[in-house]
């Protein structure tokens, strides 16, 4: 399947991108989004995007095994992986789904379409109905697609045109969900642009900026703060900035029957997108006191991990990245033929899995694609205060925990400011309605007209 | 002689001894040089890799600043004498002998042993000095309070002058972050050096940040700019405080000498890569005595049929995943 030349990521490498077809690519996106989004419902809109959804589930779909069959030279992830990675993203997208994630950011379904009340709001009078952005410029980061697919969704239901800026090399899925769109529905497809270029490209980037009233940006730190302070004032900035995530393992759960699944939960976690999601775990803690121990939890993830990698292969590596996991991995093997207190169990033959257990309670940045790490812990409070350098740069906090003890656990870690908490073995998953990084994502992007009937 | 080496490291060296059990190796199970298990060289920052006692006399730091632990490399007087014997045998063969017979002035731009006496680096270079140098030979690097490396550059520029004014060629040592500190000293005091021709540059070792980072072709061309030798005659040079040994840099290619084996495997399979083809270097470099002689490094290196090709130290490189790759 050769994909149409829709969008200006779709040009040959060699053709250069100026600040010039940039901006005129900027006017032609509003000019379309004021003669073909009016006429779009918010229901109708739901209607595509399940049949999307539905599509990109289903085996025969053209984009999807294109996704699947050349995803793995674009992207770096096998096959599996990309499938394992897209099923959880477009199961996620229903119309269930979306009219709840509308109704929960701005109180009722049709605020888009006309001024609405909320019946949670107080009887005054008064009604509301939102807008959106005339164009959001998206700076998308890294190669896991949902953020930028999910962002490119609700700019449409805000009846936004968009621009996504992808990170060089990371623009194949994004692309070829922006021609799934296209082919849907062309006139949708026509507010939409998805554009490549390494990031810092300042002349580019200032067209953008210029033209674009809202910036949704994921990167680290630096980036956020670059591309903030080069926004004119009337600019509308959203921020995701770098977070990573761990696991708690609530010694409820550690029995003999229960070891298996547990641990294969927390595998599923470790092996989606090869561990290199802001969602991702970096360290498992586990709880002492269990009838089975923090180490052999460990040596569990480790035999699940094993059992993955026949199924759902990590992808293959650049030598300088095996040689970062395998310089990590011996520094660990050291520790554990001189140490009591730290294990490993890793692949043989391959870097493709590597589990380290320590006592220590510090939080470890893992190196990723698949290596994780296993702490023993007396209860949270000792998990939290091992974790505190991270504190406020984290996503998620997968739990395992049984019975009533989760309510506790989980209002211990709100207290701590996690802001999504999740079964294990759904790091990865998050629902539609998830408020990314705490914060409602579709309702960021809405501007409201309040009538004060 | 590299298993009967092993054997006594094996007995010797308690981390290696742990490291093998590990892996399922005990005395008597190893028959070829190959077979020998890699302590990865973050040993010599972990632990004591020494089969050393009382007889102690020296130990050599890795040129990490004080915001990392070093590597720490024990010796004793007859440890020495080995590493002396091998350094001098491979820079007599592969460097001293592009300079024709006889002493020459050798000005080094790291700081002298008595000020850096834990740099095996500069035990060296001093080793050089003291071997191959003339009278006019010196140090122009100085170590500050808190034990970083800098250039005392008016001295440095007078030891080139002095070179120049006397004509005869010498020899210019140092590490790539005390080049460049040189040339940006002459770059701010609008000097030029027009060394003799002959002269030999020999640069060595990483930056650590210690200063800008420059691409070797744009260091090398600022040497040639700066003190007017050509690319031919800088020579580099490839060590570390964990080894005893040196490789020297030929035609793109890092050579150790007969005594130490450079293999470059494959991350993935740990098994020597095909040449051509990227990997970690492994050494087993049998001047390494009294510490442990199969080493894997972290440097990666391009497999080549006479040597390898550096290209350096694997590092944690941005996750690919969402937020910190947006580049």
């Amino acid at each position: 399947m050769e994909l149409p030349k829709y969008f200006l990521a779709d040009l040959p490498s060699e053709a250069e991108l100026t600040p010039t077809i940039l901006a005129d690519a900027c006017e032609t996106l509003k000019r379309n989004r004021e003669i073909y989004l009016p006429e779009w419902s918010t229901t109708k809109l739901i209607a595509v995007f399940d049949q999307l959804g539905r599509d990109w589930l289903d085996p025969e779909y053209p984009f999807r095994k294109l996704a699947l069959e050349q995803g793995p030279t674009a992207t770096g992830f096998s096959r599996a992986t990309l499938e394992h990675g897209l099923n959880s993203l477009f199961e996620s997208l229903t119309s269930r789904a979306l009219e709840r994630l509308i109704v929960q950011d701005l109180g009722h379904l049709d605020r888009f379409d006309g001024f609405q009340a909320s019946e949670v709001e107080p009887g005054n009078g008064s009604l509301g109905r939102t807008r959106g952005p005339e164009l959001i410029a998206q700076i998308s980061a890294g190669l896991i697609p949902n953020s930028t697919v999910l962002t490119i969704l609700f700019g449409m239901l805000t009846r936004s045109a968009q621009v996504v800026k992808c990170a060089s090399g990371a623009a194949f899925l994004p692309r070829l969900f922006a021609h799934s769109l296209y082919q849907m529905v062309p006139k949708l497809g026509a507010c939409l642009e998805i554009v490549e270029w390494r990031g810092g490209d300042s002349e580019l980037e200032a067209v953008l900026f210029e033209k674009a009233d809202c910036v949704v940006a994921s990167g680290s730190d630096e980036t956020l703060v670059s591309i903030r302070q080069r926004l004119p004032a009337r600019s509308r900035f959203l921020g995701y900035g770098h977070r990573v995530s761990f696991g708690f393992v609530a010694m409820d759960v550690l029995s003999p029957s229960l070891l298996g699944g547990v641990a294969g939960m927390a595998a599923a976690d470790v092996a989606a997108w090869d561990q290199l999601g802001c969602l991702s775990p970096h360290v498992f803690y586990v709880e002492h006191g269990g009838r089975v121990s923090a180490e052999q939890f460990a040596e569990a993830l480790g035999r699940e991990l094993d059992r993955l990698e026949q199924i759902q292969p990590r992808g293959s590596l650049a030598a300088d990245q095996a040689a970062v996991l395998r310089t990590r991995r011996g520094f660990y093997e050291l520790r554990a033929s001189a140490l009591e207190e730290t294990q490993m169990w890793a692949s043989q033959d391959s870097t493709a899995w590597t589990v380290v257990y320590e006592a220590d309670p510090l939080f470890q940045m893992s190196c990723l694609n698949r290596f994780i790490y296993v702490k023993g812990v007396s209860d949270l409070k000792q998990a939290l205060e091992g974790a505190d350098a991270v504190r406020h740069k984290v996503s998620t906090v997968g739990l395992a925990s049984a019975g009533v003890r989760g309510e506790d656990l989980a209002g211990e870690l709100a207290a701590w400011g996690v802001p999504r908490i999740c079964e294990l073995g759904r790091m990865q998953k998050p629902p539609l309605t998830w408020r990314h990084d705490g914060r409602p994502a579709l309702g960021d992007l809405a501007l409201w007209t309040d009538w004060e009937r | 002689m590299a298993v009967e080496l092993f054997e006594l490291q094996l007995e010797g060296v308690a981390v290696y001894r742990a490291f093998c059990r590990s892996k399922g190796i005990r005395s008597g199970t190893i028959r070829d040089w190959r077979e020998i298990p890699a302590l990865p060289t973050a040993a010599f920052k972990e632990y004591e890799v020494s089969s050393l006692g009382d007889d102690r006399c020296a130990v050599f730091y890795s040129s990490g600043t004080t915001r990392q632990t070093s590597s720490r490399h024990y010796h004793s007087a007859a440890s020495l004498e080995v590493y002396e014997a091998s350094a001098d045998a491979w820079f007599r063969r592969r460097v001293a002998a592009r300079m024709g017979g006889g002493r020459f002035p050798v000005l080094s731009l790291t700081p002298g042993a008595e000020v850096a006496p834990n740099s095996s680096l500069v035990h060296m270079f001093e080793m050089v000095r003291r071997r191959f140098g003339d009278s006019e030979s010196q140090f122009a690097g100085r170590v500050d309070s808190e034990g970083a490396w800098h250039l005392d550059g008016a001295r440095a520029e007078g030891a080139l002058e002095a070179m120049r004014m006397r004509g005869r060629p010498g020899m210019v040592v140092g590490t790539a972050f005390s080049f460049v500190h040189l040339i940006d000293w002459l770059r701010d005091q609008g000097r030029r050096t027009e060394l003799p021709a002959g002269t030999l540059v020999m640069e060595t070792g990483g930056y650590k940040g210690r200063s800008r980072i420059l691409p070797k072709t744009e260091l090398h061309a600022g040497i040639g700019e700066f003190l007017d030798v050509p690319g031919e005659r800088i020579l580099c040079e490839y060590g570390m405080s964990e080894l005893s040994s040196q490789a020297y840099l030929e035609q793109g290619v890092f050579v150790f000498p007969p005594w130490a084996r450079a293999t470059v495997v494959c991350p993935e399979t740990m098994r020597e890569v095909a040449v051509g083809e990227q990997g970690l270097i492994r050494i087993v470099d049998l001047a390494n005595a009294r510490s442990v002689m199969a080493l894997q490094t972290e440097d990666l290196a391009v497999r080549h049929a006479t040597g390898f090709e550096l290209l350096g130290r694997a590092v944690v490189s941005e996750p690919r995943g969402c937020s910190l790759m947006s580049s």
